[in-house]
């Protein structure tokens, strides 16, 4: 009876067991195989363990450097700005700033007291309330000295702490201001490359709190401090020469669009950025438009000799003024006869350009303009731009005014862009401030006219300064070229007979051009060394000579004396294209 | 089997020692590291104030102010370039005379050979 029963329960544990690990299964294999797996886990388990002690061990630094990396998430640091040749234009300097942690102040009238006996300039009621307050941080006085910073440390007042920050340094004061822009007291750029800086990723940097010294490149500029501060000594001169308003100038590559030098008078320091919201003295060759006045025939005449319906040897009606509505073009040096093309540029005769504009219509003109980039925003490095004022009716009376260069204003730089590409041989290469080479502007580069107009160009600019209006500017042994203007400002919705703005488009050498100078002045005043004149032969010229015989050589031009008169270099340049 | 384990327990002491040198050796590392961090740090700073300061002294403002100041110079004219192969000829190297007085020889003046005056070596045989 008792062995039925056994035998059952012995079925039912075997019915257990096959449910468990089937039938055929020796127990004896099954203990060892399941001791191996423990036995691999747990060495799993232990080597991790291991592993990460070792990691540990390897990668936790010193206290030291721990410290050092939130000091330096602290200082927001910007990469130094250096010109082309390496001269530090911008650079970053460490300084303690005075901080406090309010909670931690046991005492604050000590405090205060001891404080601005140290810093007499800090504003007792000021700190009173910035160290009542119940904030964790406060900071008390930016960019103090170091032997400031050993003082208030030797005062001991728990609470008051040090952190080193980067302040921006500008070596060369307001010689590079426009180009440079500014940064405010957190390091962050507010206007120029500073702020260009910025948006190249540098902010996003700054709010990680990752910009630290390290893995900051320099960044080259293509500004060259030597000739940007022969530039603006003269521009300085001419202002107070001639009793302008402002003066500024421009040097460009006109093969690779480099902006050599740039100096808008009056400029401010970027050491003191209060001073650059004053809007006198704004960048006028960026974010100012301006009627460019006789310059803009250069354009116009481009145009015409590249449409090939005009050649040096055509002619134009000068005889009466232009007549149109009631409007009257008349010349300023009004020859009163048929001129043709060459005497056109060098008598600077707005009859004569008008009456070439009309000749290919309304649509080609504005057409040619906007190839040549002066119908749109010019967009630079500089975040600072002015978009040109066009007129919304473009008529024949509007193409007969932009052919002398009024009615239709740009900013000075974009005017640069257009003449050099007229003078390098056609091409149209953006500007910019940072350094860049020749592949790299070919690639960029738009072909906009012909390089025989180009050739034609050059020899104009040249004939203009052997026997134009721009004869005081022939520099012995440069081979200048260049094209004067004088506009008329527009003073209460009328053009003005005395207020004029004046300008000097040169190009050097001539011959084969690798620089483009403009000169611009603001209302120069008459003097009796230019008999009363304030025309731009008078003013601008004559700077613009000055300018060159300074900056050539720093340009790496070397004087000749064996050049042929503008008539022959045409002639050899045929021979050469030929 | 009681070999065995003396011989573990005695690499296992041996191990440790030398674990716990190597783990002193790396603290002392550690800390060099940094203290050399922070030198580095303090040097890039200095030079950084330095050539900040350079920079500012080497101003062309500030140097054109020091010119006009202290020298005499002018501004260089076109005309003052030329070119290298314009150049004149190098001048001849002067023989040191052979009687230790160079300036005594300077003094003497060389025979002169003219179409008349035959060269010394000529003359020698009269």
């Amino acid at each position: 009876m008792n062995e039925p029963k056994k035998h059952a329960e012995a079925r039912w544990q075997r019915v257990l067991a096959s449910l468990l690990y089937g039938h055929h299964v020796d127990r004896n294999v099954k203990a060892k195989a399941r001791l191996g797996l423990a036995v691999v886990a747990f060495a799993g388990i232990f080597s991790v363990i291991a592993l990460r002690l070792v990691m540990f061990a390897a990668t936790s630094e010193g206290h030291g450097g721990r410290r050092g990396v939130a000091q330096d998430a602290v200082a927001t640091a910007r990469p130094d700005i250096l010109d082309r040749n390496g001269e530090i234009l911008a650079t970053d300097i460490k300084t303690p700033s005075l901080f406090a942690e309010p909670r931690k102040i046991i005492d604050v009238d000590e405090a205060v007291e001891l404080l601005t006996a140290v810093l007499p300039d800090l504003d007792g009621n000021e700190v009173r309330e910035r160290l009542s307050s119940k904030r964790g941080f406060v900071w008390l006085k930016r960019e103090i000295t170091p032997s400031q910073q050993l003082e208030i440390h030797r005062l001991g007042i728990p609470g008051i702490g040090f952190l080193t920050e980067n302040k921006r340094i500008y070596p060369n004061g307001p010689v590079v201001s426009h180009e440079l822009g500014h940064v405010n007291i957190d390091n962050q750029g507010i206007a120029g490359i500073e702020k260009w800086l910025d948006g190249q990723g540098l902010a996003a940097l700054h709010m990680a709190g990752l910009a630290t010294d390290q893995l900051q490149r320099p960044v080259d500029l293509a500004v060259d401090l030597r000739v940007q501060y022969a530039l603006r000594d003269e521009l300085i001169a001419a202002r107070d020469k001639y009793r302008a308003k402002a003066s500024a100038g421009v040097i460009a590559d006109v093969n690779t669009g480099e902006i050599i030098a740039m100096v808008s008078e009056p400029d401010f320091d970027p050491n003191n950025p209060r001073e650059a919201t004053d809007p006198n003295r704004l960048n006028r060759l960026t974010t100012g438009v301006y009627e460019m006045g006789s310059t803009f025939k250069a354009l116009t005449l481009a145009m015409a000799l590249d449409s090939g319906r005009v050649s040096l040897s055509s002619s134009f009606d000068a005889r009466m003024p232009l007549r149109y509505g009631k409007f009257e073009i008349h010349d300023f040096h009004a020859q009163k006869r048929v001129l043709s093309v060459p005497e056109i540029f060098t008598y600077s005769s707005n009859i004569g350009t008008a009456r070439m504009a009309l000749s290919l219509g309304v649509d080609y003109h504005k057409a040619f303009l906007k190839k040549l980039g002066q119908l749109d925003r010019l967009r630079t490095e500089l975040p600072e731009s002015a978009e040109p004022l066009v007129p919304k009716h473009w008529g024949e009376l509007n193409t007969v005014t932009i052919a002398f260069g009024h009615g239709l204003s740009v900013a000075p730089l974009q005017a640069v862009m257009g003449i050099s590409a007229l003078v390098n041989g056609g091409k149209m290469i953006p500007p910019t401030f940072l350094k860049r080479n020749q592949p790299e502007a070919e690639r960029l580069a738009q072909r906009v006219i012909k390089s025989e107009t180009a050739e034609k160009m050059r020899y104009l600019m040249r004939l203009n300064v052997e026997k134009g209006t721009a004869t005081r500017a022939n520099v012995a042994g440069y081979y200048v070229g260049g094209k004067t203007g004088t506009s008329e400002k527009v003073v209460g919705g009328r053009y003005s007979k005395t207020k004029v703005l004046t300008s000097f488009t040169a190009i050097l050498p001539a011959d084969k051009p690798r620089y483009l100078l403009l000169i611009m002045l603001d209302e120069p005043q008459g003097l009796p060394e230019t008999h009363g004149f304030t025309t731009s032969g008078w003013n601008a010229v004559p700077v613009g000579a000055l300018v060159i015989e300074r900056v050539a050589p720093l340009l790496d031009i070397a004087p000749r004396y064996d050049l042929p008169k503008a008539d022959q270099m045409l002639l050899v340049s045929a021979k050469e294209t030929r | 089997m009681r070999l065995l384990n003396i011989l573990v327990i005695g690499v296992l002491i041996l191990a440790a020692s030398f674990v716990y040198k190597i783990k002193f050796d790396s603290t002392l590392q550690a800390e060099r590291v940094a203290k050399l961090r922070g030198e580095l740090r303090r040097e890039g700073n200095a030079i950084a104030v330095l050539r900040a300061e350079w920079a500012k002294l080497d101003a062309p403002g500030r140097i054109q102010g020091l010119a006009d100041r202290h020298l005499a110079l002018q501004p260089v004219k076109a005309s003052q370039f030329d070119k290298l192969n314009k150049l004149p000829e190098k001048p001849p190297t002067v023989v040191p005379s052979p009687n230790n007085d160079p300036i005594g020889a300077m003094l003497v003046p060389a025979p002169d050979t003219t179409g008349s005056v035959p060269p010394p070596a000529a003359r020698r045989p009269q």
